[in-house]
């Protein structure tokens, strides 16, 4: 499999009032073309922060992120922002979007202002709309945003993140914020755009949400202390059941 | 527990409180420099007018008038003094330092210190008694472009009579005229002046002034001023209207003042929109306090605590600054009167506790929004779920261009309300630089000639010599145009040469009486004049009239009308109605015979030069009319114009005063605004961040927004400009003369790209720099935004 993300010896210090705060120690990581990787771990363990540093949202203090074979980690800004807007995605918690701008406008916006595709405006609305429709929501493709439900907002996250069909999608805990019925939606479709190939790499505190993945890595106090090994998702009651157990066990074992 | 709320309130927006805090300097400064200027010489002409023991009114009448002997028996008249002074028609009749001066056109009066009409003071305040034997003191018209200090000798030449005088220094006397291009007046010892009464060459244009100047002291000025109102040759100046002339000086405070009053509006705007921004972030924390049943009126005081602090700062600065400058106001006009000795600064500090006061409302006006917020805002952020607008009005998916322009174009239409406000800040701003360019234009235009009663002409002659040749020879201004003219031609300048002459006389009709001035265009022109209605008059027993005389008289076009012409009255048909400062005037037909009677007063001589001239071309004959003619005072016909309206350079200054003005504000209201909605849009910064736009986009985009409404702007100012500005110059110009429908004169790269320029330029640059900030927001900031 080709790696499409590594870090290596990632290291995050904050300085808060004149004290140094070590979030992420030496994390080294790699994640595998068409994985669907969970990271978990205890409130304040660096979970957010080594996916914002591992997306090149937040600078290292030291070490190496390499995407697709590149070291991104001494990029200067423009550039950084150049890799985001054409190679990743990224579905936050909160479902932040664009006020002023129609729910499908939000959804085309990274594909208008990326160089990758080369299209017309109209493509980019045609590609937006056949993703809403995808995800169930192409009824509400010219609402505000303060008209939907939040699981059809978050649905509208996922598909603005696929737009410019990105090589890897960062998410941050995406049902975070969601009812049960709306987050289950919401991991159905990732699930989905990772069995057609897309790499996912999610934060979350949900073992429901984690057992769905791959594999899940288990952070404490900015190092990784293990990783369990789940394999591809299939679905099915009672495979969500088994790997549910599998790993409460393991994250039992680790601490949590 | 407010110094801790204020403490930190203070550090967390540092840009938006310094710009509080310099608009509320401006603000304070402008106010309390104005006020100040204004009532230190609304109470000091007071002062001055008393302790100088002015008479209560000046009449100008023939001492052997019957008005004169009515007068003079009336019982309530306790005194009445005649102004003895003697006219020296030309600045050339003076010499300093051996050069001959050519300075103040009005002629200049010499008066002798016996038996003074009132009392004059010296530049130190102290009343003069006498003057020295062999000095003089003069008014500070008589200063006006004159190198000269104390202990420098001038001589006086008139014909054969000479005296040389020392400068003894400026004095000051009420009711003597201050402005500029009135007539100087000298106060010499009177040995000197009887020396020169004896001369018979002081003399020779006794004739020109009809009358006599009178002081009178009286009981009952109503009963006076009832026995003068029959006599419409005699003019009259009250003590009260002698003080109007002082007007003119507090002109610059009275527009700072205005100016104040905008800037106060601007920074109740600008206060309005940050205190609603901050509320609006702080929903948590005010649901919170509501919930824990804190009151609304406390809750508004905790955040009127900053804005009372930034007032209290600002004024103290503010204040501060404005003495200096309010001294610096007041140093010319205390030129020409004794202000009080007080202390006015205490009216100053008045103002700007007023200001504190005023800016105080504002804030506790702006807080009321804290009253809509409810409990429930603290746990839904700041939505309650009752009520929403739709925002997205434009589509990106149907839209052309560039997708940073949508954007901004989209953030504009998303929130009107909040881009109006600071399109009609910048709009207000525009408009009034441009307004005063374009008075400031208009009243140095020759175009309004017609409005001064002069023909159209290349240049005007106001040598006071020239004039005086054409005033008192009864036909002999037919000869001394002629002898222009040829003198022109010979030395290669082709013109032909015109002149208006006035004269004071009365009119008639159905037993009403009016003093008018009557106005004859003489010599060789082309008559161009207008008329508001009807026509010219073409023969010599037609007429046009201004307003007032119709008004007055209750007369109308094709009423007849009797005026006095030397000893008898003839008859005038009323063919047109015209505009004119010279008023009430009556305009009679070109080259009406004037050899009859005496005429009192001429516009200079105008000048129009035959050959097709460049702009330089003319200038320079201009110059070499200075040396034919060995004087200064030739001017262009715009230069004639400036010099009649007295205030277009003061407008031009303080246009230059504005502008600048306009570009400090509107660049701290842009800096201001656009820190506002940074700190309120920092979620969607980040958001664009995270998914890959680009710094230099976001910036864009909130460049773009601005001048989106600085384009606006100036849209709406070049709609309201001409409108607003005729309508202006039409009202002033009616209270000074008898004119209407005058058209303001538009340098339209000056009004329609170099202004808004000035102004677009500024607020890219301020929106372009204050949207850098953006760069501080980080991607991974969407982890720490609420």
């Amino acid at each position: 499999m080709n790696t499409v993300l590594q870090t290596k010896g990632l290291c995050k210090t904050y300085i808060v009032n004149k004290r140094q705060n070590n979030v992420l120690k030496n994390v080294d990581l790699t994640i595998y073309e068409g994985e669907m990787v969970a990271i978990m771990g205890p409130s304040g363990s660096g979970k957010s922060t080594l996916l914002y540093c591992a997306s090149g949202m937040d600078k290292v203090t030291a070490g190496e992120v390499i995407f697709d074979g590149k070291n991104i980690s001494k990029l200067r800004n423009k550039a950084m922002s150049r890799v985001r807007l054409d190679d990743m995605g990224f579905i936050f918690q909160q479902m932040y979007m664009m006020k002023n701008l129609s729910i499908l406008d939000n959804i085309i916006l990274p594909a208008v202002k990326s160089k990758k595709n080369k299209e017309s405006r109209k493509a980019s609305a045609e590609r937006g709309r056949a993703l809403m429709k995808r995800l169930g929501i192409d009824d509400v493709s010219t609402n505000d945003i303060n008209e939907v439900s939040g699981g059809q907002l978050q649905r509208a996250c996922i598909c603005r993140s696929m737009i410019n069909s990105p090589k890897i999608i960062f998410a941050d805990e995406p049902t975070g914020s969601l009812n049960r019925s709306s987050s289950d939606e919401v991991m159905t479709e990732l699930l989905s755009l990772n069995n057609d190939g897309t790499t996912i790499m999610c934060v979350t505190h949900d073992p429901k949400v984690a057992a769905k993945c791959s594999r899940v890595l288990y952070l404490v106090d900015g190092n990784i202390v293990g990783q369990k090994e789940l394999g591809h998702f299939n679905g099915g009651e009672k495979e969500t059941r088994d790997r549910e157990r599998q790993l409460t066990n393991w994250l039992m074992e680790q601490g949590w | 527990m407010f110094w801790r709320i204020l403490k930190k309130d203070l550090k967390r927006k540092k840009t938006m409180n310094v710009i509080i805090l310099l608009f509320v300097i401006i603000c304070s400064t402008f106010a309390s420099a104005s006020i100040n200027n204004i009532v230190a010489v609304t109470n000091g002409v007071d002062h001055f007018y008393e302790i100088s023991n002015v008479p209560d009114i000046e009449v100008n009448m023939k001492e052997d008038s019957e008005a004169y002997n009515r007068i003079a028996a009336e019982p309530s008249v306790t005194e009445i003094k005649k102004l003895d002074f003697l006219m020296i028609m030309s600045s050339k009749s003076f010499s300093l330092h051996g050069e001959k001066l050519d300075t103040f056109i009005n002629p200049a009066c010499l008066m002798s210190d016996e038996d003074m009409i009132m009392n004059f003071f010296d530049e130190d305040n102290k009343k003069i008694t006498e003057v020295e034997k062999g000095k003089f003191y003069s008014t500070t018209v008589f200063l006006d472009g004159l190198d000269i200090k104390k202990g420098d000798e001038v001589t006086i030449k008139v014909e054969n009579t000479e005296i040389t005088l020392e400068y003894a220094g400026y004095f000051k006397g009420a009711m003597l005229p201050t402005s500029m291009g009135s007539s100087p007046y000298l106060l010499i010892n009177r040995e000197d002046y009887r020396y020169l009464d004896a001369s018979p060459d002081m003399h020779i244009y006794d004739d020109v002034v009809s009358t006599d100047i009178f002081f009178i002291r009286t009981d009952d000025l109503s009963a006076v001023m009832d026995i003068l109102d029959d006599y419409s040759d005699v003019s009259t100046y009250t003590t009260e209207e002698a003080k109007t002339m002082y007007l003119l000086d507090m002109v610059t405070a009275y527009i700072l003042m205005i100016v104040s009053i905008l800037l106060m509006i601007t920074a109740f705007v600008v206060l309005r929109f940050t205190t609603g921004f901050t509320i609006s972030e702080e929903f948590r924390e005010i649901g919170v306090m509501k919930a824990v049943g804190i009151t609304n009126p406390s809750i508004r005081r905790l955040y009127i605590v900053k804005y009372f602090a930034i007032a209290i700062a600002g004024a103290i600065i503010g204040f501060l600054i404005s003495i200096p400058l309010a001294n610096y106001m007041l140093k010319t006009i205390s030129m020409n009167l004794v202000l009080e000795g007080g202390d006015t600064t205490y009216i100053g500090f008045i103002s700007t506790v007023l200001v504190v006061a005023i800016i105080m409302l504002f804030c506790y006006n702006s807080t009321s929004k804290i009253k809509k917020l409810s409990p429930i805002d603290a746990v839904r952020n700041g939505q309650t779920g009752e009520r929403f607008k739709k925002k997205s009005v434009m589509h990106l998916s149907r839209s052309r261009g560039s997708s940073t322009g949508f954007l901004a174009m989209n953030d504009v239409a998303s929130a009107p309300k909040r881009y109006i406000m600071i399109t009609v800040i910048i709009a207000l701003g525009m408009l009034m630089t441009s307004i005063m360019a374009s008075w400031s234009r208009t009243l140095r235009d020759d175009k309004l000639h017609p409005l001064f009663s002069i023909v159209e002409s290349d240049a005007t002659m106001m040598d006071t010599e020239t004039m005086g040749d054409v005033i008192i020879e009864d036909d002999g201004y037919i000869t001394v145009l002629d002898d222009i003219e040829q003198l022109l031609a010979d030395n290669g300048m082709p013109a032909r040469v015109a002149v208006t002459m006035t004269n004071s006389t009365d009119a008639t009709y159905e037993g009403e009486h009016l003093n008018v001035l009557a106005e004859f265009q003489e010599g060789h022109f082309d008559n161009t004049f207008s008329y508001d209605e009807g026509t010219a008059p073409s023969k010599p027993d037609e007429i046009a009239v201004t307003s007032s005389v119709m008004k007055m008289l209750d007369v109308d076009i094709g009423d007849t009308l009797s005026i006095k012409l030397g000893d008898e009255y003839r008859s005038f048909i009323i063919t047109g109605k015209y505009s004119s400062f010279v008023s009430p005037g009556v305009r009679f037909c070109d080259h009406y015979d004037l050899t009859d009677f005496p005429k009192n007063g001429c516009m200079g001589i105008q000048v129009k030069f035959t050959d097709d001239l460049t702009q330089k071309q003319l200038s320079d004959n201009i110059e070499k009319l200075k040396d034919l003619f060995d004087t200064n005072k030739i001017y262009s016909t715009s230069e004639f114009i400036s010099m009649n309206t007295g205030i277009g350079e003061t407008l031009e200054s303080l246009r230059v005063l504005t502008l600048i003005l306009t570009v400090m504000v509107t660049a701290m209201v842009v800096v201001l605004m656009e820190r506002s909605f940074i700190s309120r849009e920092k979620s969607e910064i980040a958001l664009m961040k995270a998914v890959g736009i680009s710094n230099f986009s976001i910036i864009a985009q909130h460049t773009i927004r601005f001048v989106i409404t600085a384009v606006a702007a100036s849209f709406l100012s070049f709609l309201a400009v001409k409108p607003l500005s005729e309508f202006g110059m039409n009202l002033v110009c009616s209270m000074i003369g008898d004119v209407s429908s005058v058209e303001c004169t538009y340098n339209p790269f000056e009004i329609y790209l170099l202004q808004p320029a000035i102004l677009i330029a500024a607020t890219i640059i301020s929106a372009f720099l204050t949207a850098t900030y953006t760069r501080t927001i980080k991607a991974s900031d969407t982890a720490s935004i609420e």
